[in-house]
């Protein structure tokens, strides 16, 4: 059991954004946490980060990039509780090369195919999106929680991307909004409405219809329509038609 | 009408306000104009001017080197007291303290040196590096405290506080903390400058000889040079040549005379104490009659000197104030590309420049030859010279917002997109520099305008030290007072001191 939460409750001093919740994750996991905004699944995210900090890369939706420094140092920002201050110091002057290439092969891995030496302040919103996934997978932890890391990819490179990110984590705990992908690439769906769990199941389980119907249920006049059209599925849906 | 007046938002009713502050202070003002017959002397110095004798000193070359060379040591030293002291100045006594240093302008410092070291080089550093090592502090947190919070969670769980610091924090800020020294060097060669005034060997002492004996041909080609100087910065000031100069800097300082501990001793011990403190010190008054004289001295010092002087300090620094805004609302459509085309704005940028790099004392010189001896001519000084600035930073601003590649054409897109955007920043420019323009009230004074400035020069010729640094207190508590207001001004008031 890598962590068992019980009768949570988060917010702040005025409202609560979780209401006594209680899930377990176990190690190995792939699970994608759905809901429409406002439901609480960031507050969630952030809450298993605290709980998870050793062991977890965050790659939050602020991002959190550096723009005055470049594509590198960003990225190299996740190895900086590997090495010692000094040298962190001296690779923020000149960088070394044996970290640069690593940094350039997660570059390739990512497809961001512009110099290392790039300022990220130059860079648009699905590179960004891309440095910042960087900087998480180069923490090589084994648990990677995202949130929302691939909603400015276009679908096929976003599919790739995730693919990644499973490939390279033991486990994975990921919020996000598009249902194909989350059907797609992870092995267990949990839906957050309200800051309450309704729904926790395996994927192979669901159909994007009954995800469907549990976004029309959580908010009815607030469905969330940045997910997919029909004919965008990937092929590897394992959606069983229902 | 009630609908219409909606529309008077918080950036209206401040400008307002502003404006009716100021009109009231330049009403207070004296501003009568006394012909003097100025046109013969005006056109001499135009003359001057047009004949600029680069040949009349043989120092011309050296004053140009100490003034950059002053600057440089000044801002180095500046920092090495700034950063620390930036990290630690959420604490209380740290802010007031660093207030109360940097509030005194640097002729006050250097005066006050003056009698500790003489005109020995230490003299003209210190009093460059102690106000603007203070400024760093206070900028440098505030720069810190604006950076954002964001990266830290994405940071591996482990790392150490230096690294989390350097590349959570500062790598966010570190374009504006560099611009910033960038730009407070370009203010310490003005500082540098402007110390000549006070004996250091830099570029102000030859000009206000030249200016004084009506030497106009070698007045201008010192003025000339300084503008060259300041206009060339970009160009000079690489960031790789700076080790060279600080280099050159240190090697070439004028030799340091013996500090002698005994004048600095008698200074701390004797000098700068009330008469009847040092009667009592000798034994020849008893400590409470001791206390009660000096007391009545001060008392007196204050009614006389202190009050008046806070009265035309202030009336003084509102007027510039008013100005100033006027000049840059004016002078900043000027510098629009978009709107007023490319010779228009190069026109204004050379004229920003004359306007910002020209010292506040000559300026108030020039003007005083047309205007004759009223408070006029300082606030046209110090209105010129700070609207010279501000426009420029604006304008600088207008350039980074990247508004005017965007199409943001003609007066509709400045009005509408372009001013809208920069005026806040503005207005705290202004608010800013008003802490700036009282502080620039202490050179006016060495003019004759009697503003605390006067009081405090005048102390310290006839030799009277202590009211001369009693003076330089209220001074400083007068600045520190005006900050304060000119932050809740601001809507500062609610932001407690935070540990950046």
């Amino acid at each position: 059991m890598l962590l068992q939460l019980q009768h949570l409750t988060l917010g702040y001093a005025d409202r609560e954004i979780i209401h006594d919740l209680s899930v377990s994750f176990k190690a190995g996991e792939k699970v994608a946490i759905l809901g429409v905004s406002g439901a609480g699944k960031s507050t969630l995210l952030n809450h298993i980060h605290g709980q998870l900090a050793s062991v977890s890369a965050l790659c939050a939706q602020s991002q959190g990039l550096v723009e005055s420094l470049s594509l590198y140092h960003n990225i190299y920002m996740g190895a900086l509780a590997r090495h010692n201050a000094l040298y962190n110091i001296a690779n923020l002057i000149t960088p070394f090369t044996s970290r640069l290439a690593e940094v350039s092969a997660l570059c390739d891995a990512l497809e961001l195919d512009m110099p290392p030496s790039q300022l990220v302040s130059r860079l648009s919103g699905g590179q960004r999106q891309r440095v910042a996934i960087g900087r998480a997978l180069y923490q090589q932890k084994p648990l990677f929680l995202g949130d929302e890391p691939v909603s400015a990819l276009d679908p096929a490179m976003a599919d790739r991307v995730l693919e990644l990110i499973i490939a390279r984590h033991e486990t994975v705990i990921m919020v996000l909004h598009n249902r194909a992908q989350a059907l797609a690439h992870f092995d267990r769906i949990l839906g957050i409405a309200d800051g309450r769990l309704t729904l926790d199941s395996p994927a192979n389980k669901l159909s994007l219809a009954e995800l469907d119907e549990f976004y029309a249920q959580a908010s009815p006049d607030q469905v969330d329509v940045s997910g997919y059209v029909a004919g965008d599925l990937p092929s590897n849906v394992r959606g069983d038609g229902a | 009408m009630t609908n219409r007046l909606r529309f008077i938002g918080r950036w209206q009713r401040l400008t307002l306000s502003l404006w009716a502050l100021c009109l009231l202070a330049f009403i207070l003002a004296d501003t009568e104009i006394i012909a003097l017959e100025p046109w013969n002397e005006l056109g001499r110095m135009l003359s001057g001017v047009l004949t600029p004798d680069f040949f009349a000193t043989e120092q011309l070359i050296d004053a140009l080197w100490q003034t950059v060379s002053f600057a440089l040591l000044g801002v180095g030293l500046g920092l090495i007291i700034g950063v620390p002291l930036s990290l630690v100045y959420h604490h209380p006594i740290v802010a007031a303290l660093c207030a109360f240093i940097r509030a005194i302008h640097e002729i006050f410092w250097a005066l006050l040196f003056l009698q500790l070291f003489g005109l020995s080089p230490v003299t003209g550093i210190l009093a460059l590096a102690l106000p603007y090592g203070t400024t760093f502090a206070r900028v440098f947190h505030d720069i810190l405290c604006q950076a954002p919070k964001v990266t830290y969670a994405s940071l591996p769980y482990g790392s150490d506080a230096v690294s989390r610091w350097l590349y959570g924090k500062v790598a966010h800020v570190l374009p504006q903390l560099l611009a910033y020294v960038r730009y407070r060097f370009e203010c310490a060669l003005r500082s540098s400058a402007v110390l000549g005034f006070v004996g250091m060997p830099t570029l102000g002492f030859h000009l206000e000889s030249a200016f004084k004996q009506g030497h106009y041909s070698e007045g201008a080609a010192l003025l000339i040079l300084f503008i060259a100087l300041i206009g060339t910065l970009p160009y000079w000031c690489k960031k790789a040549l700076l080790p060279l100069y600080f280099i050159a800097a240190l090697w070439f300082l004028p030799p340091v005379a013996n500090i002698d501990s005994q004048l600095i001793w008698r200074f701390v011990s004797e000098d700068i104490w009330p008469q009847a403190i040092r009667d009592w010190q000798l034994g020849e008054l008893g400590l409470a009659a001791a206390l009660g004289q000096s007391a009545s001295w001060a008392f007196e010092l204050l009614q006389t000197q202190a009050l008046e002087g806070i009265g035309a300090t202030l009336v003084l620094a509102f007027a510039a104030l008013g100005l100033t805004h006027l000049l840059v609302c004016l002078l900043l459509p000027l510098g629009y590309t978009a709107l007023i085309g490319r010779i228009g704005a190069g026109a204004q940028r050379f004229g920003l420049l004359l306007a910002r790099s020209v010292p506040e004392y000559i300026l108030a010189f020039v003007f005083m030859l047309l205007f004759g001896p009223s408070m006029l001519p300082a606030i046209l000084a110090l209105g010129v010279h700070n609207a010279g600035l501000i426009a420029f930073l604006s304008g600088k601003n207008i350039k980074d917002s990247g508004l005017e590649t965007e199409g943001c054409r003609g007066l509709d897109g400045f009005g509408y997109q372009v001013l809208p955007r920069i005026y806040p920043g503005m207005m705290a420019l202004l608010f800013y520099r008003f802490e700036v323009i009282l502080r620039e009230t202490a050179i006016l004074g060495m003019l004759g305008v009697a503003t605390l400035g006067f009081y405090i020069d005048s102390n310290f010729s006839e030799i009277r030290f202590s009211g001369a640094l009693l003076l330089m207190g209220v001074t400083a508590m007068l600045n520190v007072a005006v900050d304060a207001i000119a932050r809740r001004v601001m809507g500062e008031q609610l932001r407690q001191p935070q540990r950046c």
